[in-house]
């Protein structure tokens, strides 16, 4: 059922329940962190959502103000803290853009599986999440389940499963060792069904349709205008992905390497993989939308570390090798956006010189994405908010840094 | 049963009340077990299942691999919890809250029958009785909503009331469709009728009653608040919604509320569509284990009977559990939609669709004889209907129409028609949870006594008919509307139009005479 | 010696009673429209050992699981504060006792008047009536309950409930849409409102 929004001014009652300001968390089950939400409710309408945010905030950018670039590089990890490897390419690449690096073919091809395999991570946690705030617990686990094989490859080739800090300045910290690519292709393989699986649960699912279809639908301006990225943007129909569409230093990171945007385009998806049918009562920019996204995406990404794994295997040599610790930064500054799973994640660094940079900078993906949940949230229900703010798929440690 | 206590402890009149209490206590003491296990066991499977679901395994620690003390575990934690009450809670809704679900949950039982005969009370009104308390549920969940004092407890209540009431109506209308089908509202009557194979089932009665059973399910999941209908208690959006508040004792209250009511509507259902206590093959038949053999075996009979009751109304709650660990929560818009769009007119197009099959195929859809050898059996020789109440005369199902006897003889020894190896009605006097025995008034009234008809229970033997339901007076119905619609229907060939004969004021004085013997 | 049917009996009219007085007496808004709950609920009690279980029952569906529902969520929604103070003025307070009073002692002497109410013990071994199937044919013009009414001129009147019953059901849908209607969100000719978005 699609809710028509009506102008909260317009409508009038001669009942007249009051309004009550409710507040959703900081601790509450699906918030996706420590995030508040006040919501200004009429019974079950909502006229108005303020996100308050800041209670992670852990001042990172300040400290870079401190540290060197590869000693900030934890920090990286620790924003968006479900796809590290993400944070550390973005960071990486801004100093090497910044020191005029290049890294060798092979460390290249590996960055590429493991952003890659990082950013199906991700959407595992953002489509199992998705589906526990809307009540269906089981996808949940199985998308977890997933992760966890992609996070013991992880620990295989760094040692951690969630803060990483694998990729660094001037290339990765070690290669990866031997047998990862082989264990990697097995996980490939059975991971397959595992997404039919997840449409039959979640996509397809009548009940999540009904829950999502229609709900927090956004326009390709609006979503411009709140500068919001990466599925969220693509749910709206607008084809922009960073990987092919960015900065000459991040896409020839990806040249040679064959993959769709995945956005709607003149009324379907690219249909280079089967997907299921996109239900009627999804409109173009809904919270349906945003996570078919993130699905397809996925798909997207298997195909990218399959094609990383047989580079990977034709480059011999190193993997590239840190920068010193002490490495002067140069005068001048560096901006780089990447394609994070989340969004556009952007660093900037401003050398001056010496070993610690002057200023640093994350912009951050989640931040802007959730910017717009005022606007998406007015005249709904309820139980529509962790609909729509499951779907922008936001994590606060990316949006306190 | 305590007519039964008083009579063979020889009790002086002034310790009767004593037997009373005592068998009050007694069942309630029963149903109190079958539910706390109920629920106790309950959680222990919900735990299972979800984690079978998951992928993963659930509980395997506490008492052996497959963790089956968890829920004692469980159980004792939460009585050993701080008992809180919040400063702005309304301090005595507050505590009432869950002892009111819970006693509601708890009052359905009463009038559910585990097998033939095995019923705390024997209402007349079953369905209706068990549908109303049902209700009552309702208010533990908005007090306890409104009495925490927190903005998100009353939201979840006001959820939870809505949803509920509203389901009610569907629930209801499904719930008299085998209602309508059996003629009566009388569980255990309903129960009987589907004595034999699966195919006497009320579920595969007709096409209607069949899709009834699955509106009915819907509605029955969203009366018990369980997933996809489980807003109340939607944890990823308002914390626990009612339940916020609570911890401990009482929030243990509420959840075996809630497994009881999923029992007792499970139960409900498998009286209502899958026959109660008759299995899908007539096991009990096939092993001998009837009143005919004899009391023990009756009684050996009716425990296999409530076995398989309990057994389906496990069933039940499982597909329930499955359907919460599968299916995503509706929003409460949309639970109302499906409620006033879908379920409402299907179980109202469902219940026009039984009248009319009623009406054009009374006999069913499967295995049923003539209807004039029907008529002419329940028939006995004054046109008095032989069976309890709120059956129609001339009308019967097929498989109670092999009672062999007109007037039946009292006890249970009675020659059993061999026809479809179907089982003697058990009489209808309801002795509490002593099933099988016959109730034999030791004064004045022999063998022969006509079921059908108003018993007397004698002298010392008198109880308080609001405590035990006691004889069912019959209704003698010999209109000349129903006999002239009866004939039409039912072709009965030879019916001659009495007079009432009996009122209801003289009932009780029905007794006719020495025994009748039946013959074919 | 306890009879359990006075026992039963005494019970739900004190109940029923004394959380109708409470109801009167409370202060606190949510719990007066409990108290009712209570009370209804005894009286359902005493439908029950009453025999009519159908009645009983229906006591229990309509009214404690229907109309206080209703009623228990129109106090929780609307109350401003939960605590009422009602001041009743000194002469509020008389004329209440002198209307309430004169329609109690009305209504005990015309209960006291009944011929067939004085000095009738109850029988204790009355049985049953089974009272639904006789409801229902009397519903439907089969009137058990006056199988006693001799006189066939009367008998050939007596027809059933089940018109006024239907008349009854619809009056009551009328009632239930038109409530719906007049409390539905009606939306105001509009005033043109500019979409605008808010800077980030």
């Amino acid at each position: 059922m699609v809710m028509e929004k009506v102008d909260p001014s317009l409508v009038e009652f001669d009942v007249r329940t009051d309004e009550m300001l409710v507040n959703m968390g900081p601790q509450h089950p699906s918030t996706h962190g420590v995030l508040r939400l006040v919501l200004r409710t009429d019974g079950e309408v909502v006229s108005e959502v303020t996100p308050h945010i800041g209670y992670l905030h852990r001042c990172a950018e300040k400290i870079g103000e401190h540290v060197t670039p590869r000693q900030w590089i934890p920090y990286t990890d620790r924003m968006d803290y479900l796809a590290g490897m993400n944070m550390n390419l973005g960071w990486a690449l801004t100093v090497e853009k910044l020191l005029g690096l290049a890294i060798p073919e092979r460390g290249r091809h590996l960055r590429v599986i493991i952003c890659e395999l990082g950013r199906i991570a991700n959407h595992l946690v953002a489509a199992g999440c998705y589906g526990l705030d809307l009540g269906s617990f089981t996808p949940f686990i199985y998308c977890f389940r997933e992760r966890e094989k992609i996070l013991d490859l992880f620990e295989l080739a760094c040692g951690a499963r969630l803060t990483y800090s694998y990729i660094t300045v001037g290339g990765l910290v070690a290669d990866v060792p031997r047998g990862w690519m082989e264990k990697c292709e097995a996980f490939l393989d059975q991971f397959e069904p595992v997404i039919a699986e997840l449409h039959a649960v979640l996509t397809s699912n009548e009940i999540f349709i009904r829950r999502t279809a229609g709900v927090g639908a956004m326009s390709a301006e609006q979503a411009i205008d709140y500068g919001c990225t990466g599925p969220v943007l693509r749910g709206s129909g607008v084809s922009w992905d960073l990987r092919r569409d960015g900065e000459p230093r991040y896409t020839q990171m990806y040249e040679g390497y064959r993959f769709e945007v995945m956005a709607q385009v003149d009324g379907s998806y690219p249909k280079d993989e089967p997907y299921p049918p996109v239900p009627p009562a999804a409109v173009l920019g809904d919270s349906w939308h945003r996570f078919f996204v993130r699905m397809l995406e996925v798909v997207q990404s298997m195909k990218l570390v399959r094609q990383g794994i047989e580079r990977y295997r034709r480059a011999p040599g190193p993997v590239g090798e840190p920068i010193k610790q002490n490495q002067k930064l140069p005068q001048g500054e560096a901006y780089l956006e990447t394609e994070a799973p989340k969004g556009q994640m952007g660093f900037m660094v401003v050398g001056d010189g010496t070993a610690i940079p002057w200023r640093v900078r994350a912009r951050s993906s989640s931040f802007c994405n959730l910017s717009v949940i005022g606007e998406l949230c007015r005249g709904c229900l309820i139980a529509d908010v962790p609909a729509v703010l499951g779907s922008l798929d936001i994590v606060l440690g990316e949006v306190d840094r | 049963m305590a007519a039964y206590l008083v009579h063979h402890l020889d009790l002086a009149p002034q310790w009767q009340w004593l037997a009373f209490l005592g068998v009050a206590l007694f069942q309630c003491g029963i149903l109190l077990g079958i539910v706390l296990t109920a629920a106790g066991g309950f959680t222990w499977l919900e735990r299972k299942v979800s984690g079978r679901i998951q992928d993963r395994l659930g509980p395997t620690r506490a008492g052996g691999r497959f963790g089956w003390l968890q829920a004692l575990a469980d159980g004792v934690k939460l009585i050993t919890k701080e008992d809180l009450v919040p400063a702005e809670a309304d301090a005595m809704l507050f505590r009432l809250a869950p002892y009111i679900s819970f006693c509601a949950s708890f009052a359905v039982y009463l009038a559910l029958p585990f097998a033939d005969g095995w019923v705390s009370q024997r209402l007349n009104t079953a369905v209706f009785f068990i549908l109303a308390v049902a209700g009552l549920e309702v208010f533990g969940v908005i007090l306890g909503g409104y009495a925490s004092g927190s903005k998100w407890s009353l939201f979840g209540a006001m959820r939870e009331a809505a949803q509920v009431v509203s389901y009610e109506v569907p629930l209801g209308l499904s719930a008299v469709v085998p209602v309508l089908v059996a003629g009566s509202m009388d569980l255990v009557t309903i129960g009987q009728m589907q004595q034999g194979w699966f195919t006497s089932w009320l579920i595969f009665h007709d096409p209607f009653t069949f899709l009834t059973f699955f509106v009915y399910l819907t509605c029955a999941v969203a009366s018990v608040n369980r997933a996809p209908f489980d807003l109340a208690e939607a944890e990823s959006e308002l914390v626990a919604g009612f339940l916020t508040e609570y911890s401990g004792f009482r929030w243990s209250l509420f959840f075996m509320a809630e497994y009881a009511s999923m029992t007792a509507v499970a139960g409900l259902a498998a009286i209502l569509f899958f026959g109660g206590w008759n299995g899908p093959l007539p096991i009990t038949e096939w092993l001998g284990l009837n009143a005919a053999r004899g009391p023990a075996a009756g009684w050996a009979g009716d425990l296999l009977g409530s076995l398989n009751f309990l057994f389906k109304a496990f069933v039940g709650v499982t597909v329930m559990m499955w359907l919460r660990w599968t299916l995503p929560r509706l929003r409460i818009d949309q639970v109302m939609t499906v409620c006033l769009k879908y379920c409402i007119p299907l179980s109202a197009t469902m219940f026009v669709g039984v009248v009319v099959w009623t009406y054009l195929l009374p006999g069913g859809l499967l295995l049923h004889p003539r209807l004039g050898e029907v008529g002419e059996r329940t028939m006995g020789p004054e046109g008095a209907s032989l069976d309890s109440p709120g059956q129609r005369p001339g009308y019967r199902p097929t498989l109670l129409a092999a009672s062999p006897n007109g007037a039946q003889p009292r006890d249970a020894n009675v020659a059993r028609a061999p026809f479809q190896g179907s089982g003697v009605p058990k009489d209808t006097v309801s002795q509490g949870l002593r099933p099988g025995l016959s109730s034999r008034a030791p004064s004045g009234l022999s063998a022969g006594e006509s079921t059908g008809v108003a018993r007397k229970v004698a002298g010392t033997l008198r109880v308080p008919s609001a405590l035990t339901r006691s004889v069912r007076s019959t209704t003698v119905i010999d209109s000349p509307i129903l006999s002239v619609s009866n004939r039409a229907r039912s072709g009965l060939k030879t019916r001659v139009d009495k007079p009432p004969a009996a009122s209801s004021a003289n009932v009780a004085q029905t007794v006719s005479g020495p025994p009748k013997e039946w013959s074919p | 010696m306890i009879n359990w049917h006075t026992f039963f009996f005494w019970l739900f009219a004190l109940a029923s009673c004394g959380f109708a007085v409470a109801v009167v007496l409370a202060n606190h808004i949510v719990r007066m429209a409990f108290y009712l709950i209570l009370s209804l609920g005894a009286v359902a009690g005493l439908f029950f050992l009453a025999g009519a279980d159908l009645v009983g029952a229906m006591q229990l569906m309509i009214y404690v699981g229907g109309t206080l529902v209703l009623l228990v969520f129109g106090v929780m929604l609307t109350a401003q504060g939960p605590w009422v103070t009602m001041k009743t003025g000194p002469l509020q307070l008389l004329a209440s006792w002198l209307v309430g009073g004169s329609l109690l002692v009305l209504l005990v002497w015309a209960a006291w008047s009944v011929p067939d109410w004085k000095g009738r013990t109850i029988n204790p071994h009355a049985e049953a009536q089974p009272t639904a199937s006789r409801l229902g044919l009397g519903l439907t013009g089969v009137r058990v309950d006056q199988l006693q009414q001799k006189d066939p001129v009367l008998r050939r009147g007596m027809s059933g409930y089940l018109l006024p019953f239907e008349i009854v059901s619809v009056h009551l849908l009328v009632v239930l849409i038109g409530a719906a209607f007049l409390a539905r969100a009606k939306k105001r000719a509009g005033k043109p409102t500019p979409q605008e978005t808010h800077g980030p």
